[in-house]
């Protein structure tokens, strides 16, 4: 027993959770409720155990049933998946308590703990994976997963919009087998260590860049880059809220962000045409996405959009490069995932109790809802980049990347795209949480306890993000995994001096 | 390298002493103004949070330090005028937060050019030329955030409507006083140490000054609401302080941060007083006031005080530091620019206004006929509790201005600047009270022996009755100056005032969701077109790569 032996659990456990459940869960009601808040909580101790390993003993790698990489298939363990299965596990751990109260309206609570786990599972997989095709394999099981759950409603417009996304996901899906099936022809070889000391050897080609663009152009979809975002703003306000919110703040960063990262930095090796596509793409989701957010009165709607924008400052960050950008797009990927998700916890709070996703019919609720009007407050603060929140930080550092660069219209959008969310999220705020109380809305309530305990977290967490950039924390947590994407495709080496 | 995050002196000194005052006046008439209200835990904790966060901000001394006390200064700002209980209070709040916190964003980005040319970012290490475009850049940005904060144009738009919506107390704590004095102290900070200044800056700080004083003042003189008014006054009068600061040399200066400590004395000692008014009338409605002066003397004596101090009536404060600026405009002449004459006219022009506008004012809520609504409140002063600071802040009016050069000049203005300034024109306040007392008396005795020696004897009224007993025969005097509209070019100005062009906020609303209109046709819901949309990217992407 090694300490490497852990790494196959972060997708053991919710996979297995995911067929346990609703064999039990038909039987035993509370079962259910138990098995997935459990388990999402063993995941996320076990996934701040990973971060205090990789700290001790660097990178670590798994080798599937005993078969050495790079013929057999690797789980790979670094700083940058560490962080992610933080970002994510640590998340999924407390929608799953708000789920607790939150799904009891719908009928299968087995099955919707069963997608969610199965989800979770696909996401860990494409974390650890140092293997092409098993991260292909673990990302089809989250998207057809997450197809499932932004349909879980059953709903006309649900319907609807989990086709769409089911068909836009495919897409995606296609173009990224196509780029790993056309790297595989290339380099004879599926796993990603291996796959980068070829591409070294063998050095780039037209059709290396070709891949790229299909890899962009796949993962940019996953994480809902303009122009191929279309999907988002209709499945994201569709699902459930406790899906909503791991849609919006994990699911599209380890999929698309991660992935993107991961293959970009490590494996092919990062140019400077490719680092500029990025900016331009992160800088266009930026924009665009804020100014179609302003408008929009549907609440859920309306964050949706908030995610492509975001996602676009994420990939600005990281797309620029500099170990100051990097570190700046990480850490606006973990802050973005806590206050989005909180937000949308906190439209399904209001969803809950006032029955409507529509701003025009709310109004006043911080009076009769104030956990949930005051970690909106919160959430809402951070995401337009208020001081002292954790979304302040993570914008300060890009603004600041940005500019060292001397990328200085970048930075100046990204400028532009924090006021104008500022301006959105206070228009949210207005008409749901501070105007006058309506009429009919006298009778309703506050929210159950487990929906209140999850969202005041996710706040405390907005309230002290700063702190992550503070002492021993950001060495272990933000600074490893920034130097993983710093290190390049040094990173074969790397990952082949771990199997010893 | 020294990088202490905190710095410690005389200006920030002078800065913390100011703040706290106002703050504790202010909690003192809350307990009044607010009795009775909900939520005062949540008012009285983000009043000490502000408190907090004011003296973090101006005691920072590094710029990312000081701008998180900052940012969040503006949003407790938001908060505190969610308190008001008008219609429209959270729209105002939401203005009001989207400009502070819009500048505050372009702020991190000046903040970003400032440790790009420098790289530093401690405010007593910085010393940047304003020669190249990205330092002239980086100064414009964040000094967008000090005129949001203090009210300067063009981000002037939430203080009129603050003062109207947020309560008296808190339009008193923050547009009128702490805002102020920490926007025109990063002002202050930013022209005289963290940027060397050019002419040309300095004409682009008297411009807005001008243009400050003049425009916000010439809306004031036709507002309605009394809270409003003063609001646009309080626009008005930043004006003067960045003048001040604009003109660059040392006399100027001191009498730009000057009327600004004399500002929010006079500016929250308005507001209390108008609050008073508020609280016993239950309205600010300058129709439905009048005859003020017999019910609530007190209020009305301070009111007047105050409203000479803006005025700049002399032996009063605000005269003093008006002065100071005065003489500040008049030294640019040296520099050989003709542009001075402008300046002054504006400065004096404005001054002018602003006693117009409070004529109407006094008379309209403290003299003439009470209104019908006045009687039938009940009747007498208000509580202690919010005459008191009301009181202390007209002394100090007084005293500031009598003892303009022996009390806060020489205690705090001078030595937070570092020097005393040479002056041009004599003033010794001393002597000018004493006349000035000695005309009153003279006159008053002038007055005894006319209505004494001489009676009079007139028609009581035209048509014989009396005038209390015809309420519609009332002057309120709130249309004093209405004719004004009327004047030709001035007719089109106050059309498009009325529409809101001159409204950052309004203009950059219609931009973005004229944008967001635009986009929102292109998503037409339609898988296809959706697709379409991602085969055109790949498309692109393909073309870029492989090209």
């Amino acid at each position: 027993m090694t300490a490497s032996s852990i790494i196959p659990l972060f997708v053991a456990i919710p996979l297995a959770g995911a067929f346990i459940t609703p064999l039990i869960g038909k039987k035993v009601k509370w079962a259910p409720d138990v098995i997935g808040n459990s388990l999402t909580f063993v995941l996320a101790v076990l996934s701040i155990f990973s971060v205090m390993m990789v700290s001790s003993s660097g990178t670590i790698v798994y080798s599937v049933g005993g078969w050495m990489p790079p013929v057999g298939i690797a789980m790979v363990l670094d700083g940058l998946t560490s962080f992610m299965l933080v970002t994510v596990n640590l998340l999924a751990f407390i929608i799953a308590v708000f789920s607790v109260n939150y799904m009891e309206k719908f009928t299968s609570k087995a099955k919707f703990y069963c997608l969610f786990l199965l989800m979770l599972a696909g996401m860990n997989g494409v974390l650890i994976s140092g293997d092409m095709f098993n991260l292909f394999v673990f990302l089809e099981i989250a998207s057809v997963a997450s197809y499932a759950l932004v349909a879980f409603g059953t709903e006309r417009y649900e319907l609807e919009a989990a086709f769409k996304y089911a068909i836009m996901g495919t897409v995606g899906s296609l173009f990224v087998l196509l780029g790993i099936v056309f790297l595989y022809s290339y380099t004879s070889t599926l796993n990603m260590a291996d796959m980068a000391q070829v591409l070294m050897q063998k050095g780039g080609g037209n059709i290396v860049l070709m891949v790229s663009a299909l890899f962009i152009m796949g993962f940019g979809l996953k994480a809902a880059l303009v122009p191929f975002h279309a999907w988002l703003p209709d499945a994201h306000p569709s699902a459930p809220a406790p899906i909503s919110a791991m849609l919006s703040g994990v699911l599209i960063k380890s999929l698309g962000v991660y992935a993107l990262c991961r293959i970009f930095f490590n494996v092919i090796g990062m140019t400077a045409d490719i680092s500029s596509i990025l900016m331009f793409l992160g800088a266009l989701s930026m924009v665009v996405g804020v100014f179609l957010a302003i408008g929009q009165w549907d609440f859920k709607r309306l964050l949706a959009y908030h995610s492509i924008s975001q996602i676009g400052y994420v990939v600005l960050g990281i797309g620029l490069g500099t170990p100051l950008g990097i570190f700046g797009g990480l850490f606006h990927l973990f802050n973005h995932s806590v206050f989005k998700s909180l937000l949308f916890l906190d439209s399904g709070a209001v969803e809950y109790s006032a029955g409507t996703r529509d701003l025009k019919k709310m109004g006043g609720l911080a009076e009769k809802m104030p956990v949930t009007g005051t970690t909106s407050l919160i959430a809402s603060m951070s995401i337009a980049g208020v001081p002292p929140f954790n979304g302040f930080w993570s914008k300060l550092i890009i603004i600041i990347a940005l500019v060292q660069a001397g990328r200085h219209g970048y930075a100046f959008w990204a400028v532009v795209a924090s006021v104008l969310t500022l301006a959105s999220f206070a228009k949210v705020m207005k008409y749901a949480f501070f105007d006058k109380l309506k009429e009919q809305l006298k009778q309703i309530k506050e929210v159950p306890i487990f929906m209140k305990l999850s969202m005041s977290a996710l706040a405390l967490i907005c309230l002290f993000g700063g702190l992550l950039l503070v002492g021993a924390v950001k060495i272990d947590f933000l600074d490893k995994a920034t130097d993983v994407l710093l290190e390049g495709t040094k990173y074969a080496a790397i990952v082949f001096k771990g199997i010893g | 390298m020294d990088a202490s995050l905190f710095r410690i002196d005389s200006l920030s000194i002078f800065m913390g002493i100011f703040i706290g005052l106002f703050t504790l006046l202010t909690i003192i008439y809350s307990f009044g103004y607010m009795k009775g209200r909900k939520g005062l835990l949540r008012y009285y904790s983000y009043i000490i949070l502000t408190l907090i966060a004011s003296l973090g901000a101006v005691f920072s001394n590094n710029l990312i330090l000081f701008i998180v006390f900052w940012g969040f200064l503006g949003m407790l700002l938001y908060l505190l005028i969610q308190f008001g209980w008008k219609e429209t209070t959270s729209y105002t709040a939401k203005k009001a937060l989207i400009i502070i916190g819009g500048t505050d964003a372009f702020m991190l980005l000046g903040l970003a050019l400032i440790w790009h040319l420098t790289g530093s970012l401690q405010m007593d290490q910085v010393s940047i030329g304003l020669t190249s475009k990205v330092a002239v850049i980086a100064y414009l940005c964040l000094a967008s955030g000090a005129f949001a904060k203090a009210g300067a144009m063009p981000f002037h738009t939430w203080v009129p409507d603050t003062a109207e919506d947020a309560p008296a107390s808190i339009a008193a704590f923050l547009p009128a006083s702490l805002d102020k004095l920490l926007g025109i102290y990063f002002l202050a900070r930013l022209s005289l140490e963290v940027f060397r200044m050019t002419p040309g800056i300095n004409v682009f700080l008297m411009v807005i000054g001008s243009v400050t004083i003049v425009a916000a003042v010439m809306m004031a003189l036709i507002q309605h609401d009394l809270k409003r008014l003063l609001g646009y006054h309080a626009v008005s009068q930043v004006g003067y302080m960045v003048l001040g600061i604009g003109t660059g040399n040392p006399i100027g200066i001191a009498g730009g941060v000057f009327h600004m400590l004399n500002h929010s004395i006079y500016k929250s000692c308005l507001f209390f007083s108008g609050g008073a008014v508020e609280k016993k009338t239950g309205t600010t409605n300058l129709d439905k006031l009048g005859g003020l002066a017999k019910i609530m003397p007190i209020t009305f004596i301070t009111f007047l005080i105050a409203a000479f101090s803006i005025s700049g009536v002399p032996p009063f404060n605000g005269f003093a530091s008006k002065w100071m600026v005065y003489q500040g405009i008049i030294k640019t002449a040296t520099n050989g620019s003709g542009l001075w004459i402008i300046w002054l006219v504006a400065a004096m022009f404005g001054s002018a206004l602003t006693l117009a506008s409070f004529m109407k004012l006094v008379h309209a809520v403290f003299l003439g006929q009470p209104s019908e609504e006045v009687k039938k409140k009940k009747q007498g002063e208000v509580g202690p509790s919010m005459w008191i600071p009301t009181v202390i802040l007209a002394a100090l009016c007084v005293i500031f201005g009598v003892f303009a050069y022996r009390v806060p000049l020489k205690m705090f203005i001078f030595p937070s600047l570092g020097g005393v300034p040479e002056f041009t024109g004599i003033w010794d306040p001393g002597l000018a009270t004493a006349l000035i007392v000695l005309g009153i008396v003279i006159g008053f005795v002038i007055y005894l022996m006319g209505t004494a020696l001489k009676t009079r004897t007139t028609e009581t009224f035209v048509l014989g009755e009396f005038i209390e007993d015809h309420p519609d025969m009332r002057l309120s005097g709130t249309d004093f100056y209405n004719t004004i509209k009327e004047i030709g070019i001035l007719k089109v100005i106050y059309r498009l005032a009325e529409k809101k062009v001159f409204d950052i906020y309004e203009v950059g609303a219609k931009a973005t969701l004229g944008f967001n209109g635009l986009l929102r046709y292109m998503h037409n819901g339609i898988l296809l077109t959706y697709l379409a949309w991602c085969l055109f990217g790949t498309g692109i992407l393909f073309w870029v790569l492989l090209r």
